[in-house]
């Protein structure tokens, strides 16, 4: 059976090993989508995961009869839902790291433009607002985006709790530091688990899962709500 | 309309990070954001993966600043044979997503030439 046929087919009798038949089908492009927009410091299997859920409600959607490709519909649809992921993530809060000093202050002064602004800033601007060139910046953002909470905290594995909570006079940003171990403290059990294998011992989503004993929709669920908490607590916070 | 700088390239994948780097530094003299400046190293990425695919053995990139920062790549050389790929529908399509007016034009049946756009 044809594409076209395929669509019409679960369009008209809407048989869910149909649709999965279609996914599957379908599934290397959300795959090579999630390659391509990785290294903006999210992970391929996260952004994978992000292009696969986009992959089914575009199944969902498609209408064979306009005459479209479906590879046409999707790509735009998938990268739509990664670019709205990436606007997500970049509202998070960020970790100050000595080696990464840079990408950190990229990212926060980023969203101080933003805010100011209501816009994105251009390389030029965020160097002239960090002493640095924009070469610097550039090459920043090239190497694989800014430190944020979804990098590990530590290369031996450390939890993001147990870094933030010891007295390493790395951190030079000794109010974020607190800010982020208080709002951590709010956290439940379960939760402050999550950030451990997610961010401190830096696990997919499914690996996550496997360990908790969960769906990985679950945890998926759980670390945007906890982020969120996270978020509107720093916020709160720093006000 | 200015130019900033044009740079021509034998396609080969070991050039296309030197090339994204480059890339980015024009997006930023042309004042385009870090998001779309991002989206606009995909799409040069995506272009000459396209070129290649279409036969070519180098490519010329021309960057110049129109209403933002307007990217003109061609194919240049004895063009060989074509190796098109089922991802080559996804690249047309990704550019089509990413930037603005996107334009292709084509020789002898083949893809020859594409311009973009990021505005300001």
């Amino acid at each position: 059976m044809d594409e076209r046929e395929l669509f019409a087919k679960y369009r008209e009798t809407g048989d869910v090993a149909l649709r999965n038949l279609l996914v599957e089908r379908y599934l290397y492009i959300a795959s090579l989508l999630a390659k391509k927009f990785a290294g903006r410091g999210v992970e391929y299997d996260d952004l994978y995961q992000v292009a696969s859920l986009a992959l089914v409600k575009g199944v969902e959607r498609f209408d064979e009869t306009k005459g479209l490709k479906f590879s046409t519909f999707i790509t735009p649809t998938i990268t739509g839902e990664i670019k709205n992921y990436f606007r997500d993530r970049s509202r998070l809060v960020h970790l100050p790291r000595k080696v990464a000093e840079l990408r950190a202050g990229v990212r926060r002064e980023s969203e101080a433009f933003a805010a100011e602004t209501g816009r994105s800033p251009t390389a030029k601007e965020l160097a002239a607002r960090l002493g640095a060139s924009e070469e610097e910046i550039v090459h920043a953002a090239e190497a694989g985006g800014v430190v944020s909470l979804d990098r590990p905290a530590d290369e031996d594995g450390m939890s993001l709790y147990d870094v933030l909570s010891s007295e390493d006079e790395s951190f030079e940003h000794f109010e974020n530091r607190e800010a982020v171990h208080s709002a951590m403290k709010a956290l439940s059990p379960t939760e402050r688990a999550l950030i451990s294998f997610r961010f401190g011992q830096e696990l997919s989503q499914t690996e996550t899962a496997k360990r908790m004993g969960v769906s990985q929709m679950y945890i998926s669920r759980l670390e945007r709500k906890v982020l969120e908490k996270l978020r509107e607590s720093l916020k709160g916070d720093m006000a | 309309m200015k130019e900033y700088m044009t740079i021509a390239l034998p396609l080969s994948r070991e050039l296309m990070t030197a090339l994204r780097l480059a890339t980015g530094g024009v997006c930023s003299l042309a004042g385009v954001d870090l998001e779309r400046s991002e989206d606009c190293k995909v799409c040069v990425t995506e272009s000459l993966l396209l070129l290649m695919h279409a036969g070519y053995p180098s490519a010329r990139v021309g960057f110049w600043e129109e209403d933002g920062l307007l990217v003109r790549v061609s194919g240049e050389g004895e063009r060989g044979a074509a190796a098109p790929t089922e991802e080559d529908e996804i690249s047309f399509a990704l550019l089509g997503a990413l930037a603005e007016q996107t334009e292709t034009e084509k020789e002898g049946g083949a893809l020859a030439r594409l311009s973009f756009r990021f505005g300001k």
